[in-house]
């Protein structure tokens, strides 16, 4: 008998509820999560972009400083693109090009313009910051940690240590579902903050703060709106095989292709409205229609994340990439357009539900076998 | 006062898997103290634990664990129940002693706590260092010990065991069932056992539960059941065996001889056990023992199983 033995002892202490179980689902989830060293090196490469984001808001902090915003306005007026700083530039040509329109706003103080400015450049580079690198890199991140989470209980039978004690259904799914909103936040929610925070840093007055209050809460907004179509399919994917290389294989798959078939459709209807004109071209020219190539896109996949092209992608619902992004660009108010933002906002409260009700169905199947 | 509630009272209960009726009208009850769940592949057993638990619903009947019905009453009933599954089940990746305390917080204990109760429950259990590997990497016996303890960790009332002894060798084993009763007997916890192992159920069970398709074939305690329909004495001695039994026939004892050192004579003679006396201290020889024959359990559980599904189960009174 060993020498600390004291035997069998009754428990004499308070229990906790049961939310305590699903917080314990959690963080025993998340540690078991970042053992994995792919996904560690993953939540690092997350924050990589913040650095390239934060030299923008310092960029653009530096030209109010400076007072050089008028003269980038000058040439935003006169069409230049800025392309000196990048993404930074196009934002600025879009934003103060359209503040150049004294009919439809009244005339501000130079404060209040520069207020107004600001408050438009970082919310579009927070938008493009979390549409563009966080988003891809969320979804690269929880494909690395969902597709296991519950295929791995399904396969180890370790549902039996969940449902023979006094954990429901609801607790096991809040656990799973804490455990990649974790993951969720520490790519998304936490860098975008700092970036946030990292603007009011640069800039010349902390008076930002109440300039911005809002943003901060934007990009929380922002996120859950990210994160609980993409972790509600997660899981359920996971819930649906014990081998969790499927559940890996279906979510990327669901990603890719529906990127693949987004682009073409998009593509289809860039081709189909341009289709006369290049005709003409053609016919004017002289040159035979299997020369004819669609016509460039001239905004880059950043400044399209940030918001700047102002047509309506009514195919945005094909992808939850792209529906994501619609929404998210609405929650920053960038996109208020309804026709823009209904479709993609259906698609996903229907992928979600349906999501949801596999999860339900199959975290209990185990229990009817 | 009220009577403290039956601890699993079972009544009608009827589960049905498509049309193959897996529990066909199951009634009885586990009582406090150590309670056999016994019966043959596919008779029912692990549904019946699993409707005691409250994963499963009912075609028909109703389940009371200490009054609460798991139906209406999950958690509540989760709370008063440890279970040691019969299919080896474990979070990967954790080790024997995070496993027991994963267990203990799943069922309310606090951080901390869990922790310290998690390692005194394994010390208990005798797991020793192993309790830093991780699960899935330890023998088949320690993972059973290690089962034991998750189930243990919160102190229920009710213990469920689906074969906790496989795996484990004879030390072990023997071990294994000294915590059983200990468990039962001094510290008040009621243990309903299923197995296949009737040694293990003959040693330690007070009650037993034989299921066979579904169906209750008997009921009772160990002593009841085992106990011959015609009562009967096996007496020892040391020696003269013959010549007892002889002086007892010409005392209108009918004795048959079962051993090179033992008689058995039908019980209703036992009033007249002075005459037993004076016969085998005439015959010089000396009684080692006079006790009740029982039957053995294997015995008993092969004929109920023997029986057919319509004869009425053999409760024993």
């Amino acid at each position: 008998m060993p020498l600390h033995d004291v035997g069998y002892r009754e428990w004499q202490g308070a229990r906790l509820g049961p939310w305590s179980a699903a917080a314990a689902i959690a963080t025993t989830g998340i540690r078991l999560a970042w053992t994995s060293r792919w996904l560690r090196r993953a939540v690092f490469l997350a924050w990589s972009p913040a650095l390239f984001f934060a030299a923008s808001f310092f960029a653009f902090e530096q030209a109010i400083d400076e007072g050089r915003i008028e003269s980038l306005q000058e040439r935003a007026a006169r069409g230049r693109n800025l392309d000196g700083i990048g993404l930074l530039g196009t934002i600025l040509a879009d934003t103060l090009g359209r503040s150049e329109q004294p009919s439809s706003r009244p005339a501000l103080s130079r404060e209040a313009e520069t207020a107004a400015t600001r408050r438009l450049v970082w919310s579009r580079l927070l938008l493009a910051f979390m549409r563009a690198p966080q988003a891809v890199l969320l979804a690269v991140v929880v494909g690395l940690v969902a597709p296991t989470l519950i295929s791995r209980d399904l396969r180890a039978k370790a549902w039996l240590v969940y449902f023979t004690r006094p954990v429901g259904r609801v607790h096991y799914i809040a656990g799973k579902l804490a455990v990649l909103a974790t993951i969720v936040a520490a790519v998304t929610v936490l860098p975008a903050l700092a970036l946030w925070m990292a603007g009011v840093l640069v800039s010349p007055s902390v008076w930002v703060i109440a300039e911005t209050w809002d943003l901060p809460l934007k990009v929380i907004a922002a996120s859950i709106a990210l994160a609980i179509p993409t972790v509600l399919l997660a899981l359920a994917y996971s819930s649906l095989t014990a081998e969790s290389r499927i559940a890996s294989f279906a979510w990327f798959a669901t990603w890719a292709a529906c990127w693949i078939a987004h682009s073409s459709l998009v593509t289809a209807d860039l081709a189909a409205a341009t289709a006369p004109e290049a005709a003409a071209v053609a016919d004017a020219a002289d040159i035979d229609d299997d020369e004819w190539r669609p016509p460039p896109q001239r905004i880059n996949w950043l400044a399209r994340a940030a918001g700047l092209d102002t047509t309506i992608d009514r195919w945005s619902w094909v992808s939850p990439y792209h529906a994501i992004g619609v929404i998210q660009a609405w929650i920053f108010g960038v996109e208020t357009r309804p026709q823009a933002v209904v479709p993609p906002a259906i698609a996903l409260a229907s992928v979600s539900v349906a999501a949801a009700l596999v999860l339900a169905w199959r975290v209990a199947a185990p229990m009817r076998a | 006062m009220t009577p403290a509630p039956v601890p699993v009272r079972l009544d009608g209960v009827v589960k049905r898997y498509g049309h193959r009726t897996v529990l066909d009208h199951v009634s009885g009850e586990v009582l406090p103290g150590i309670t056999g769940l016994v019966g043959p592949n596919g008779a029912g057993k692990s549904t019946l634990v699993r409707a005691i638990l409250g994963l499963v619903r009912l075609a028909a009947g109703r389940v009371l664990v200490e009054g609460h019905d798991p139906a209406r009453e999950p958690h509540v009933v989760r709370r008063l129940v440890g279970v040691v599954p019969e299919d080896e089940c474990a979070v990967p990746g954790l080790a024997a002693v995070e496993t027991v305390r994963y267990a203990a917080r799943l069922c309310g204990l606090p951080a901390t706590e869990a922790l310290r109760r998690a390692h005194e429950v394994l010390d208990w259990c005798d797991a020793g260092q192993e309790r830093y590997r991780p699960v899935e990497t330890l023998s088949v016996g320690m993972r059973q010990k290690v089962a034991f303890a998750a189930a243990i960790v919160h102190d229920p009332r009710l213990v469920i065991l689906d074969e906790p002894t496989n795996g484990l060798d004879p030390i072990e084993r023997r071990a294994m069932l000294g915590r059983l009763t200990t468990l039962a007997h001094d510290h008040g916890k009621t243990i309903l056992l299923s197995t296949h192992v009737l040694p293990d159920v003959q040693a330690i069970c007070d009650r037993v539960i034989v299921l066979a398709a579904g169906q209750v074939r008997l009921e009772g305690t160990l002593a009841d059941l085992t106990r011959p329909v015609v009562p009967q004495l096996r007496l020892e001695l040391d020696a003269a065996v013959d010549e007892v039994a002889a002086r007892l026939t010409a005392l209108g004892i009918p004795v048959t001889r079962t051993g090179s050192l033992s008689l058995q004579l039908p019980a209703q003679h036992a009033a007249g056990l002075d005459r037993v006396w004076r016969a085998t201290r005439e015959a010089g020889a000396v009684v080692r023992a006079l006790e009740p024959v029982q039957e053995r359990f294997e015995d008993v559980f092969l004929q109920a199983l023997a029986a057919q599904p319509q004869e009425a189960p053999r409760a024993a009174s």
